[in-house]
């Protein structure tokens, strides 16, 4: 006799793990299926090498929903954020000793850094050593980003409505926008406008002259997108990762303690506290449906759950295409769902480290190291990497994101020893065909992302006890994420809001009755945010005039 | 010089800038009885609708070849065919010849571009007529947009709302599927447009490159797609796109307009250098012209660019730092170059050959097939990589090209001429105004004239030997010559950061522009550039509305 519960969840990443923690929460039995034999889907630590942990994907958290942390208490299920503290970007060929001569004699560049840390007068003063306007920019931009994620925020938590529909009601809550809109100055207006459709490096254009620090405030526009920072629309993502620093008082912008399989445990800590019952290496073979409307799951393992309502927490794609028989939606969303863009460009390089390696622009292991090191020397190169990619090729000198999380949690390494997370732009699914398979390339791309490095920092090599490369390719395979995209789909324009993951069904419901979505694939988009999940969960309470909000006892 | 003889003080508008637009404003104004003066820096009217003596007799389209975009209520609310204007649209409307012979060709007639598609894909013949039809529809509605001036949305009122109201309508008049197809395809990359639809690389390119067109973006950039779109808004252009010739050239646009728009009462001086605004408690109160003279108006009316018309001609104190700030970042990447040629006689085209033999070209000569827009741009790939080379400060070594020979069409062109003469325009894209390390005014020039005809030559084997006359104008000679800031021929970037409200700013979208009684009327208002008349005829109508209302 198969199981019976209300809601089943589809996949315990932190979406799934969230919308569980809320349906259990709001009273549903509920159950989550994980496939791996860990949680956290995309959020996870796993000891990669003995005695290394790594956030093996994602690897810092900034946009986790401060209600979120606060409706499910997660620090009372050990949720602990430690800060990082900067952005230090290094310059090829280093300061502080001598300019390396060329081959033909000439010296090659000065040796510099821009290092921008939280204390803010320092940052000023290390600005007005590059550009005194861009110092007296700097505080003009950063209050007028913070106050446009303070007037966007509002629309992370609504359910998209759709524009073409004849019902006025969901486009209700767009009126407060509006009257929210008028409320800014022209100015302000204007500039949200340009956040919503210009590329972030013409963005910038706007405020400053400084090559590495353009370089290095519009990489956070192309974090996880098949973009460049010259693309339109890519001041949007700048904007997308900016939401968190608003919430700095909540101590939301840094390395859970543990890596991000902690905040993953977090979650899951709370919602089996509310009641909900999570299963691992329960692989879901199909989604059961029955005149239209969604009744279940069949495991691989062949064992059949019914359920009331079905959560997936999965992509768009893995739920309509891999999970469903053809034919169970009609052929038009279909259609749209095949239509939505995938394209992951990212990679990820872990490293084991026997020591901390040396930056040439800042030798040693000062403070430098222990916030963000930014590969991203100027606005060619960051352009550059993204020309590789729109041709097939992975980036020759790519873009990466270093963090150093043994400086700020040690228990992640035996002592002495250090983890390191590179992030790596761009590394296209999809390589054309004269580059070969990706299974073929991992060496290869492995190799250009440590040459990367070691143009800032050369004794890297010397430094690499083990090393991890993970291209599109094994993340698709290991996470689950359609193409290896970290969003689950693309962050672009047409896929945003109310087209968020198809037009006309952006309401995390789905033309399956009792299916429901609650993924990155909705809206608001992807990054360890939670919004999905939560929004979600609480619209499907809703539907069933069950109470989402009620406080935990 | 005619200045002298300006009457002051008794002009109801001055319009500053006789290009296409200005002309049709100061037409319309002059119909609603207002007493307007038009004022042109050039000797020529028309701006960049231009028609350029190459050699004797052998006249060629200055910078636009095609002007089929003209709204057609212009043209009958202005009698232009009485004032002299002759149009004419042969029926192949693009012919993109490949290097290996290979060519695809777009006519007028949906079935028989299909036809002929057939011989190259099957599929893309199928999906041709959808494709089609879809971009009408969704033109349809960019129509509606174009020619709505954009609501007030700081202090709305009622004619805003039914404003709102009408286009919501027509939203919903593209039913439900209809309004959420636009929604997602307007802010897409035209390459994701072209590629949903079709599976022919040339046939993607040949399409997509109205999408790039003038602008400094590749195929992969987001919110080509709704350049595409709108470039077939309010005419038959559909997939394939206008092309519709003025005979006797573009210049013959702005000689129909400036003689309609002198017929109802207009005035018009060539000639005549504007310095500056001149403003009073914040108000627009007329101009200076170079010589000192002022000349005041009720309206001032600016058909120059946005850019230019905040910076070189408003005072600053009047405009304001927030505004100067706006004004001095709205984006005029000029990239396109013009390359204008004479030749002895038509070049052998072997793809025209091959194409002239197919399906849907049956009957038709090769030379034929030559009257339409001639694009060469072999591949979405090839088109974006001739983009890259502009990012970083270089022209394409291989740029994208769309040529006409609009003498096969308009023989009137070479009349006179040497029996066998012919005029090539070419329109040539990347070409940067900032060059990082060259000089427009160097070898560069040449240099890139060398490079469009190797890129003439891969399709038309011969043809160099056949120019006697060869012109290329840069984005530099685009800026000095017709006063385009950056050399931009649409005044402003077609992004989506610079679109219907916020085209050229937001606040300033509702062509009044900064201050009281100062409005734009040229391709940096909505709905933007090309040869339409759009802006200017929009202009005009909220210039008579706002001289006839008591509101100051």
């Amino acid at each position: 006799m198969p199981q019976r519960y209300d809601a089943v969840v589809i996949g315990g990443g932190h979406n799934g793990l969230i919308s569980a923690a809320y349906l259990a929460r709001g009273g549903l039995k509920t159950l989550v299926l994980e496939r791996r034999h860990v949680l956290g889907g995309a959020a996870v630590t796993e000891e990669v090498f003995p005695g290394f942990r790594f956030s093996v994907f994602s690897y810092v958290v900034s946009l986790l929903r401060p209600e979120i942390i606060r409706e499910l208490d997660l620090p009372r299920y050990g949720l602990d954020i430690l800060p990082l503290d900067g952005t230090f970007t290094p310059l090829p060929s280093g300061a502080g000793r001598p300019a390396p001569i060329g081959p033909d004699g000439e010296k090659i560049g000065t040796g510099d850094y821009l290092w921008r840390v939280n204390d803010h007068g320092r940052t000023i003063r290390e600005l007005r050593r590059w550009s005194k306007l861009d110092a007296e920019a700097y505080d003009e931009y950063g209050q007028l980003m913070v106050d446009m994620a303070r007037f966007i925020k509002p629309i992370l938590s609504i359910v998209p409505p759709d524009p073409a529909s004849n019902d006025p009601r969901p486009l209700l809550p767009l009126g407060g926008l509006l009257r929210s809109f008028q409320r800014l100055t022209e100015r302000q207006q204007a500039v949200f406008v340009q956040l919503m459709t210009m590329s972030a490096s013409d963005f910038l254009d706007q405020w400053f002259e400084t090559d590495p620090l353009k370089a290095t405030m519009a990489a956070s526009g192309i974090i996880g997108t098949y973009q460049g920072i010259k693309s339109p629309g890519t001041a949007y993502v700048l904007l997308h990762h900016y939401m968190g620093e608003i919430d700095g008082a909540f101590r939301a912008w840094g390395i859970p303690k543990g890596g991000t399989g902690g905040i993953s445990e977090a979650i899951a800590g709370a919602a089996r506290a509310n009641g909900a019952e999570i299963r691992t290496e329960a692989p879901v073979a199909k989604i059961l449906t029955r005149g239209g409307r969604a009744t279940g799951v069949a495991l691989e393992s062949g064992e059949e759950i019914e359920a009331g309502s079905v959560v997936s927490s999965v992509d768009v794609r893995r739920t309509f295409i891999d999970l469903m028989d053809s034919g169970t939606v009609d052929a038009e969303f279909e259609a749209e769902v095949r239509r939505f863009k995938f394209r992951g460009s990212s990679g990820k390089v872990n490293l084991a480290l026997d020591a901390l390696p040396s930056f040439t622009a800042l030798p040693g292991e000062g403070e430098q190291l222990r916030g963000a090191i930014s590969l991203s020397p100027s606005v060619d190169d960051m352009e550059r990497a993204y020309d590789d990619a729109k041709y097939g090729h992975w980036s020759r000198k790519p873009y990466v994101d270093i963090v150093i999380p043994t400086l700020v949690d040690p228990s992640m390494a035996p002592p002495g020893k250090h983890v390191m997370s590179c992030f790596v732009q761009y590394a296209p699914y999809h390589l054309d065909a004269s580059v070969g398979a990706w299974d073929d390339n991992r060496e290869a791309f492995g190799d250009a992302v440590v040459d990367r490095i070691a143009e800032f920092a050369p004794d890297i090599r010397d430094r690499i006890l083990h090393q991890q490369v993970l291209t599109p390719l094994d993340i698709e395979r290991t996470t689950g994420l359609t193409e290896g995209n970290i969003f689950q789909g693309e962050l672009s324009l047409e896929q945003l809001f109310f087209s968020r993951p198809v037009p006309g069904w952006a309401r995390f419901r789905t033309p399956v009755r009792d299916l429901w979505l609650c993924g990155s694939s909705t809206h608001p988009g992807g990054g360890i945010m939670g919004a999905n999940g939560r929004i979600a969960a609480l619209e499907l309470l809703r539907s069933k005039r069950l109470p989402g909000r009620r406080r935990v006892a | 010089m005619a200045v002298a003889n300006i009457p002051t003080g008794s002009w109801d508008a001055v319009v500053i800038g006789a290009g296409h637009n200005g002309l049709v404003a100061a037409a319309y104004l002059a119909r609603a009885g207002l007493r307007t003066l038009v004022l042109e820096r050039r000797d020529r009217l028309g701006g960049a609708a231009d028609t350029t003596e190459l050699g004797p007799h052998l006249r060629v389209p200055s910078l636009a070849h095609t002007v089929g975009r003209l709204r057609p209520s212009i043209q009958r609310d202005l009698g232009l065919k009485g004032h002299g204007l002759s149009l004419v649209a042969p029926d192949v409307r693009v012919f993109a010849p490949r290097p290996d012979g290979e060519a695809i060709v777009l006519w007028d007639d949906v079935a028989r571009t299909a036809a002929g598609l057939r011989g190259i894909s099957v599929p893309d013949a199928q999906a041709f007529g959808a494709f089609d039809a879809r971009a009408r529809a969704l033109g349809r509605f960019l129509d509606e947009l174009g020619r709505s001036t954009p609501p007030d949305i700081r202090s709305p009122r009622l004619g805003d709302a039914l404003a709102g109201l009408r286009l919501g309508r027509s939203f919903r008049g593209l039913g439900r599927a209809g309004g959420r197809t636009l929604l997602r395809v307007l802010p897409m990359a035209v390459a994701d447009l072209v590629g949903e639809a079709f599976e022919t690389d040339g046939l993607r390119a040949a399409i997509a490159w109205r999408g790039v067109r003038y602008g400094a973006v590749g195929p992969w950039s987001a919110g080509t797609a709704a350049v595409l779109l709108a470039d077939g808004a309010g005419n038959d252009g559909g997939a394939a796109g206008e092309t519709v010739y003025a005979r006797g050239g573009p210049g013959a646009v702005a000689q129909a307009l400036a003689a309609a728009a002198r017929a109802a009462g207009a005035e018009i001086r060539a000639a005549t250098v504007v310095t500056s605004i001149r403003t009073r408690d914040g108000v627009a109160t007329g101009v200076v012209l170079a010589n000192g003279e002022e000349v005041a108006a009720r309206a001032v009316v600016s058909g120059l660019d946005p850019k230019q018309t905040l910076l070189g001609l408003v005072d600053p104190v009047a405009l304001g730092p927030s505004l100067g700030w706006r004004a001095g970042n709205i984006r005029t990447p000029g990239v396109v170059a013009k390359v204008n040629l004479a030749l002895r006689r038509l070049p052998k085209f072997p793809a025209a050959n091959r194409a002239a033999a197919s399906a849907g070209a049956a009957g038709s000569e090769p030379e034929h097939l030559l009257r339409g827009r001639i694009i060469i741009a072999p591949g979405i790939d090839a088109m974006e990589r001739a983009f890259d080379a502009s990012k970083y400060g270089r022209w394409s070594e291989q740029p994208v090209l769309e040529a006409t020979i609009p003498s096969l069409a308009d023989p009137t062109l070479v009349e006179g001429a040497r029996s066998g003469s012919q005029v090539v325009s070419v329109i040539a894209q990347y070409a940067p105004y900032h060059l990082r390390d060259g000089d427009w005014d160097g070898p560069d020039r040449e240099a890139f004239g060398d490079s469009v005809m190797a890129m003439l030559e891969s399709v038309a084997p011969g043809i160099g030997k056949m120019v006697t006359h060869r012109q290329v104008l840069t984005p530099l000679d685009l800026e000095r010559d017709y006063g385009l800031t950056g050399g931009h021929p649409l005044h402003a970037e077609a992004g989506l950061d610079q679109f219907f409200l916020w085209r050229p700013l937001l606040g300033h979208g509702r062509y009044r522009l900064a201050l009281p009684r100062l409005y734009l009327c040229g391709s940096g208002a909505h709905p933007g550039g090309g040869i339409t008349g759009g802006p200017g005829q929009n202009a005009a109508r909220e210039i008579v509305a706002d001289l006839r209302s008591r509101r100051p």
